[in-house]
């Protein structure tokens, strides 16, 4: 899938300690360099200093959230968000999707306008609307994280159902497969990987609505964080609350991507 | 007693034509078997041979139990076909593979809604496996096979849950030249070690001719059986290397062609009044929608 994946395809199995350098040099060298610049141009004056501090103050900063706590709670207040929020549209937007991809197929074309229109609303737009609604509490942004990742979830889902082969259909039939088996054998198998794709947009969708969310209106979180640090031209801190964002979103995608690998590995490795 | 009869059959598909084809009413009926008509004997290889479009895939369908004839009645043993069932194993052009199982897996798939147990399952996959030649390649997934070994996992799936019938739609189409020729003399192998009875769809006369105890002919659109031939060849001599140039060989080919000929040029005929997409269906398969591209953001 991703092309950083590709590399240790078709490799010897035995330990190649020399090509195993090779690739971590190959695949860190620019985040290597850009950290160098973004130390250096700081530090012999290029940029203030004071609006844009080197990484090594970042870091140290950071170290100082965590040992105090306050990262910790507040990256912890997040992710409890991200979880209800992403958690109920995964409950939500599967099942809705098997339902209409597979045994609603009329009902689906009905709907799909409307869901396209939904699903383009500008999610930022509407919160307003979910804190009126619902209050400025945590449920209104479990309720918008819900809101903005059910999208992906459902119209891959759909999509997934409905490209499934209809020859496998056939061979499913020719067996004597009831409705449900043909599912659970089938059509579920089938779709999976256009479904993860979905889930994996999802998970990084709730990220940026999160962050957003917890922007917009809360006194918790990372978000929260970043927005108040600045307010109190606590700069150093604002960009821990950044680097740790950042940080957590590339953790959740790895670990989408090796789930996906896992539950897929009967798909063929392509080398870009 | 013939295994299968199949007594003026008629099915017609109604399909909405696109907006350069259309009459007045939208949409158009076209007859893909009329007054069909054919009996199949226990234990036969019969091979029905026919132009593009002119319902073999329709009846072969019909068979299976996919789809129901609109007139007539096809009946195994002397009982209508109700539905799929698991005395009859389906062969198709595409592989058909479940591209998540493993070979193994693939071959035991019938076997699960037969609720054989797991061991049992296995032991028959694997029994089935080495029977089509693939054994030791019981781990691999299909994208790890070539077409032909794909093809052999499709035929050991559907012997596998031990119909009397194999219903075969031009399993060998998309097959290179040489792969096909082996699996053709594997095919006849595995017949005489399983005695079943075969109907193999297919539009190629030198297919026919290497395969088939009878061979039935198809008219055009609509289709029916023009004229059933005798193939004078004994099995045993079908693994003769010379085979194919040995004169009963020639003169069946001959007369195979000279009776398709005609056939094919009405069916083109019959083609230019239409649409492709009438001819695609024509042959019986499920009409192919423009396939929407699958949402893969995030994918290289």
């Amino acid at each position: 899938m991703e092309a950083s994946n590709s590399t240790n395809v078709n490799k010897p199995a035995s330990f190649d300690v020399l090509g195993l350098l090779k690739t971590i040099i190959h695949k860190s060298a620019a985040i290597v360099i850009f950290l160098i610049i973004w130390q250096l141009a700081p530090t012999i004056g290029l940029v203030n200093a004071i609006f844009i501090p080197p990484p090594s103050v970042v870091f140290i900063e950071m170290v100082k959230l965590t040992l105090s706590g306050e990262l910790i709670t507040q990256t912890l207040a997040s992710l409890s968000r991200v979880i209800f929020g992403f958690g109920l549209a995964l409950l939500v937007a599967l099942p809705l999707g098997f339902l209409l991809g597979g045994w609603f197929k009329n009902f689906e074309t009905a709907v799909d306008p409307l869901l396209q229109v939904l699903g383009q609303a500008n999610p930022f737009t509407l919160f307003p609307v979910f804190m009126a609604l619902l209050g400025i509490g945590e449920i209104s942004k479990i309720a918008i994280i819900y809101w903005v990742c059910q999208w992906p979830v459902l119209f891959n889902t759909v999509t997934g159902i409905r490209n499934v082969d209809p020859i496998l259909i056939k061979v499913a039939r020719t067996a004597g497969l009831s409705k449900l088996q043909l599912f659970w054998k089938v059509l579920l198998p089938a779709s999976l990987p256009t479904v993860l794709t979905g889930i994996r947009m999802g998970a990084a969708f709730s990220f940026f609505m999160l962050i957003g969310a917890e922007m917009i209106g809360a006194s918790s979180g990372l978000g929260f964080m970043i927005i108040e640090a600045e307010g109190t031209f606590q700069i150093s801190k604002m960009y821990a609350g950044i680097v740790t964002v950042a940080l957590l979103g590339i953790i959740v995608n790895m670990i989408m991507i090796q789930f996906e690998k896992r539950v897929t590995r009967w798909k063929e490795d392509i080398n870009l | 007693m013939a295994k299968i009869e199949a007594l003026n059959v008629r099915k017609t598909f109604r399909i909405r034509s696109n907006r350069t084809n259309r009459n007045a009413a939208g949409n158009c009926d076209f007859v893909a078997l009329d007054g069909f008509s054919l009996s199949i004997n226990k234990g036969e290889f019969l091979v029905i041979l026919g132009p593009s479009g002119c319902g073999k895939s329709t009846f072969l369908d019909m068979l299976a139990g996919l789809t129901k004839p609109d007139e007539g009645e096809i009946t195994i043993d002397g009982k209508p076909i109700a539905g799929p069932g698991l005395d009859r194993g389906v062969v198709f052009q595409q592989y058909a593979l479940f591209a998540w199982r493993t070979a193994l897996s693939n071959v035991s798939f019938g076997l699960e809604a037969k609720k054989i147990e797991k061991k049992a399952r296995a032991d028959l996959a694997k029994k089935y496996l080495s029977l089509v030649g693939l054994s030791g390649f019981e781990d691999r997934y299909p994208f790890e096979l070539s077409g032909g070994m794909k093809q052999r996992v499709a035929i050991a799936r559907a012997l596998a849950i031990e119909p009397e019938v194999l219903l075969m739609d031009e399993p060998f189409a998309a097959l290179d030249a040489q792969t096909r020729e082996i699996l053709q003399t594997d095919l006849l192998r595995i017949r005489d070690q399983t005695q079943k009875t075969v109907v193999f769809v297919t539009h190629s006369i030198e297919e026919a001719v290497f395969l088939a105890d009878r061979v039935a002919v198809m008219t055009a659109r609509p289709g029916v059986v023009k004229k059933i031939v005798e193939v004078p060849i004994s099995r045993e001599a079908r693994y003769s290397d010379d085979v194919k140039v040995s004169p009963e060989f020639t003169k069946t080919r001959h007369e195979l062609m000279a009776l398709l000929k005609e056939e094919v040029v009405k069916s083109q005929e019959i083609c230019s009044k239409c649409t492709i997409e009438d001819c695609g269906l024509g042959s019986g398969r499920t009409p192919v929608a423009p396939l929407p591209v699958p949402v893969s953001l995030g994918s290289k």
